[in-house]
Formats: C-alpha cells, sequence, structure tokens
C-alpha cells in the first residue's frame, strides 16, 4: 500500500494505492468516495474493499476529491464538474501507475453517480463499473441532506444556512453551485452508455426496487444487480458504529474476480 | 521516516507530503509545513492524534484544518492514523488499544527525531486522543504542550446537583418521575434514555471513568504532565451532559493535581463533541492557533 499525492501542482490529490496481487492479467479499479459525513463513516469500508480488491489481483487506487480528505483544496471551493475530472485524473494516474489499459470505477452514493457519469464519458478506458448504493436522483439526494426532520438528528446535526451561502449538511459545507450540480444527476439517460460490465448493489430493499426500474429494458446489456440486505454504517441516522458491510463487500469482489 | 510521493497539496502558503512513521514505516501520516523552507527551527511541531475511530482528517476534516492553518503560521503539523484506524495496520505486538496509542506516539516521535533531528511535541487529542495525549504527555520529556479536547473527566457533586437541577426544571422529567420512568430509577450511570443507544455508551463509559482508581490514574497522568512542565489547553463542550456539564469540572474532578499556571480551561457550552457547527469549529481553530502561538512565538515571524 503506497499513499501519494498526484495530480497536478494546482489541484493535488491524495490516494492510496495498492498493487494486485500478482499472476493473472493486469487489471485495475479506481475507488470513487461518497460525499460529506459518509464518507467519513464509509472511510473504512473503502479500504477494506480495496484491500479485497488487491487480494483479488486488481491494482487499486483510492482517492480524495480536491477539497475534500487529504486532497488539497476547500470543500466550498469544490465543484462536481471538478470532481468528476478527478476521477479521470485517477483513471490516468492508475493506468499510468500499473500498466492497466482499462479500469473498472467502484463508487459509494454521490461517488457512484459520478463514476457513472464518468463511466459514459470514458468509453475507451472504463470497462467495468459498481454501483454500490448509488445516488439515482439528484434532487432526492440533495432534499434528503437538507431534510431536517430526520429524527435521529441532534439540534448540531440538522442543516442550517452558512452565513457564507449554501448550508451546513452535519459539518460539511454545501454550497448553493454544489447543490445545483447535485440536483442535476439523473442516472436514467446514461444507463445505455454504461460500461457492459456492470454491477449495481442495492443495501435496502426500496433502492433495489427503483434500481430494478432504472436498468429495465435499454439499448445494449442490462447491468447486474443484487440487493445485499445490509445497514449502511455510512449513514448519518444509522448508529452501528465499526460494523463493516462485509457481504456488499464480498459480493462485489466476487463479481469483479 | 519515508517521504512518499509529491511535494505539495492543499492552499497557498502550505506544503505537504505523505510520511510513512514508526518502526515498520507503516503508519500513514501527512506533514504540512509553511511552503518555501519549513518550520522555523526552534519550534515544536504540532502532532494531531486520531479522534475516536475517524481517520487523520479529523471529524469533519477539522485536522486538515487545523493543520493547515498552523502551518500557514509557520508550524510544522504532523496529521497521522495510529495503527489499526485509517490507512495504518495493526501493530504486530499484542498491546491494548490504549497502550498500543502511546507506543505509537512514542514511535511517531522516535522517526520525526530520526528525520528532522532533537523534536519538542505539540500533541492534539479530541476524545481518546485526549486521554491518549494526556497520559502519554507526562512520559516524554519532548512534549511540551497539550491540547486536550473533551477528555475524560470524572463526575462531581456539583455535576449531579447540575444535571438534576436542570431535569427537574423540565416537564418532561416530572412526567418521567411520576410514571416510573425517570433515570433515578435506573442504576446508576444510566442517566440516558433508554432507547437512545449513543447516550447509554456514553453514561456507561462516563461511569467507568467515575471510579477512584481511574480518577487515581488521571490524577497522576495530569500531574506527570504539569511536573514535566508541560502546558496544557483543555477545552470542554456541553454536549455530553451525562459526563460533563459546567467548566471547572475538570479543576474539581482532580482536585489533587496542582495545576499552577500551566492549565489554560475552556468551555465551549454551543458546540457539540465533534465541532459539528461551522462557527465553533472555526473559534476552535482560533484559539488553538492562539494557544500555540502564545507558548511558542508567532510561527510566521520567527520563520522570517
Amino acid at each position: 500500500m503506497t499513499p501519494l499525492f498526484f495530480g497536478t501542482r494546482r489541484r493535488r490529490l491524495f490516494g492510496v494505492y495498492t498493487p494486485g496481487r500478482a499472476g493473472g492479467r493486469t487489471r485495475a479499479a479506481v475507488i470513487c468516495p461518497p460525499f460529506g459525513q459518509e464518507y467519513l463513516r464509509s472511510h473504512r469500508a473503502l479500504r477494506q474493499l480495496g484491500a479485497l480488491l488487491a487480494a483479488a489481483g486488481y491494482h487499486v487506487l483510492r482517492f480524495d476529491y480536491h477539497g475534500t480528505g487529504d486532497s488539497g483544496g476547500d470543500l466550498p471551493e469544490a465543484s462536481l464538474a471538478g470532481w468528476r475530472e478527478d476521477i479521470a485524473t485517477a483513471i490516468d494516474e492508475l493506468r499510468d501507475t500499473s500498466g492497466a489499459t482499462r479500469v473498472t470505477l467502484v463508487g459509494l452514493r454521490l461517488g457512484a453517480a459520478l463514476a457513472a457519469e464518468t463511466a459514459a464519458r470514458r468509453r475507451r478506458e472504463v470497462d467495468g463499473l459498481v454501483l454500490w448504493d448509488p445516488v439515482l436522483h439528484g434532487t432526492e439526494y440533495v432534499e434528503a441532506l437538507l431534510d431536517d426532520t430526520v429524527p435521529r438528528l441532534d439540534q448540531h446535526e440538522r442543516p442550517v444556512p452558512r452565513a457564507a451561502g449554501g448550508h451546513e449538511v452535519v459539518g460539511f459545507a454545501l454550497t448553493e453551485p454544489m447543490a445545483a450540480e447535485m440536483r442535476a444527476i439523473d442516472l436514467a439517460p446514461l444507463r445505455a452508455a454504461l460500461p457492459a460490465r456492470t454491477l449495481a448493489v442495492a443495501s435496502e430493499p426500496a433502492l433495489f426496487a427503483r434500481l430494478q426500474a432504472w436498468a429495465a429494458p435499454a439499448d445494449g446489456e442490462s447491468p447486474q444487480l443484487a440487493h445485499v440486505p445490509n445497514e449502511p454504517e455510512w449513514r448519518v441516522d444509522v448508529d452501528m458504529p465499526g460494523v463493516l458491510p462485509v457481504r456488499v463487500m464480498q459480493h462485489i469482489v466476487e463479481w469483479a474476480a | 521516516m519515508a517521504m512518499g510521493e509529491g511535494a505539495l497539496a492543499g492552499d497557498a502558503g502550505v506544503s505537504e507530503q505523505v510520511v510513512l512513521l514508526g518502526p515498520r514505516k507503516a503508519m500513514v501520516g501527512v506533514l504540512a509545513q509553511p511552503a518555501g523552507g519549513g518550520a522555523a527551527a526552534g519550534l515544536p511541531i504540532v502532532v494531531l492524534l486520531n479522534a475516536g475511530v475517524i481517520h487523520r482528517v479529523g471529524p469533519n476534516r477539522m485536522h486538515v484544518a487545523l493543520a493547515r492553518t498552523l502551518a500557514r503560521e509557520g508550524y510544522s503539523v504532523l496529521r497521522f492514523d495510529l495503527s489499526g484506524l485509517g490507512d495504518s495496520p495493526p501493530r504486530e505486538d499484542a498491546l491494548s488499544p490504549f497502550e498500543s496509542a502511546l507506543a505509537d506516539v512514542r514511535e511517531v516521535l522516535d522517526s520525526l527525531e530520526a528525520a528532522r533531528g532533537p523534536v519538542q511535541a505539540v500533541l492534539v487529542g479530541l476524545c481518546s486522543g485526549a486521554d491518549q495525549a494526556v497520559f502519554y504527555s507526562g512520559q516524554d520529556p519532548r512534549v511540551v504542550g497539550a491540547v486536550l479536547i473533551d477528555p475524560s473527566v470524572p463526575r462531581t457533586r456539583r455535576f449531579y446537583l447540575n444535571h438534576y437541577g436542570r431535569r427537574v426544571l423540565r416537564a418532561r422529567s416530572w412526567a418521567n418521575v411520576l410514571s416510573g420512568r425517570h433515570a433515578m430509577f435506573r442504576r446508576r450511570g444510566a442517566l440516558a434514555p433508554q432507547n437512545d443507544f449513543a447516550a447509554q455508551q456514553d453514561a456507561a463509559s462516563a461511569a467507568q471513568i467515575d471510579t477512584p482508581e481511574t480518577r487515581a490514574l488521571l490524577e497522576k497522568a495530569y500531574q506527570a504532565a504539569v511536573d514535566q512542565g508541560v502546558r496544557l489547553l483543555a477545552v470542554c463542550t456541553a454536549d455530553r451532559e451525562t459526563r460533563l456539564n459546567y467548566r471547572e469540572q475538570l479543576l474539581e474532578a482532580l482536585p489533587n493535581v496542582r495545576f499552577g499556571d500551566s492549565l489554560r480551561l475552556e468551555w465551549f457550552g454551543e458546540a457539540d463533541h465533534t465541532f459539528t457547527m461551522e462557527a465553533e469549529r472555526v473559534a476552535l481553530l482560533r484559539l488553538i492557533v492562539q494557544w500555540v502561538r502564545d507558548g511558542w512565538g508567532a510561527g510566521v515571524q520567527a520563520a522570517a
């Protein structure tokens, strides 16, 4: 495992590269994290997923978008357009480092939506896609982020307006431009443009039903769908500290192997 | 200490590099320094410890913001993952989690010293990190300061007076007394509502540190740090009302510690435990930066 900074001098990104177990063909995967509290709460799971994928033979790059984690920049200056470019930068970095010509993108929640959008635009480089509890429609996602009626949240965790504009969402800035970009997310039109090797995993039955509707007949091959019941530990309204979603990770790795 | 690839990341005025620490070079950290030459000689390095199980970026990315702010002020700042947290693998020995953390801190300072020469350090910790910081401080003369954010503080007589005094003013509390659901009908330490998992855990944990043995250990640790000349900044929030509910509780809970003028005590009555609100977080960062400058010179001027 090699932690490193990569990218340009003006847009330095932090990542962790894990070479795949020797043997077999050269395969590679970029892991795209979610946003805000979900990023913090899923760090351990995504680290473990990266290790499992590496054990299965994948060269893996897990990284932080600009303005998040250990990467350069501050969140209020970030944009989804920039984060999509960051995924493209990570793809280039991983291909350069590993020698792989094509990569699989693995995204969780908002990271899944960004991965899907990137995969649809870079079809020559991306030949596999994993959408883990994906954000399918941005309007609903933003509504959920700004929902101040979630029962478990205490007063400090409820969204409040920021003095500089936008909102604070459980400790993270959600600017109006960022919220507008999020609202524009819609994976429905992208469905036919995704790689033939696409897996969509839902932890909860309601999302699985929506994935089934999303994956219904379109041009090209249908994504593989899976419902792997799991209490999503990265959700701020779920109090399951330290529980890893082992079954979901195993399903993803078995699909990828 | 092994330097990772890349030299610069982050905002203007700050240089960040990946470092691998400890004898196995297994602990992952990011060292933030003033751009263009690093910190001036003689300034302590600020070392940020994990807050609970959150990886080195800290709650709400607070450690990144603190590291970069202090680096712009002229200081070197290390944020890293203790063994078994974030990107650092577990240790290979059989130490308990707390012993493991203290051993990690020593190994990290050893790594810094091997790479940079003699080191003085200011430890910054929140929650578990605060406890690790104060226990470690008195064991290593290289530590010259410690910032303790919501450390473990035993409950005092005044805590209980405050706690029950506030509760009797709430109509719901009276309804609970009349219906038999009030906390006083449950075991000591279970002051939180039964259906609140986090509060129950909090109360159970608080009960553990109320024992005379733990109190004595805390007093010994604080006294060792003070006797060694470690400057202490303790910041407490009112968030965990099952544990702590007034500013001076730390002093009254540890009456045998002779703090002298080594302790600065601050109370954030509106903040939660992880400083979720931006305004509280900004106020905390300003406080810490000012406290560091007060103790070890204005970094920027010193570096110039």
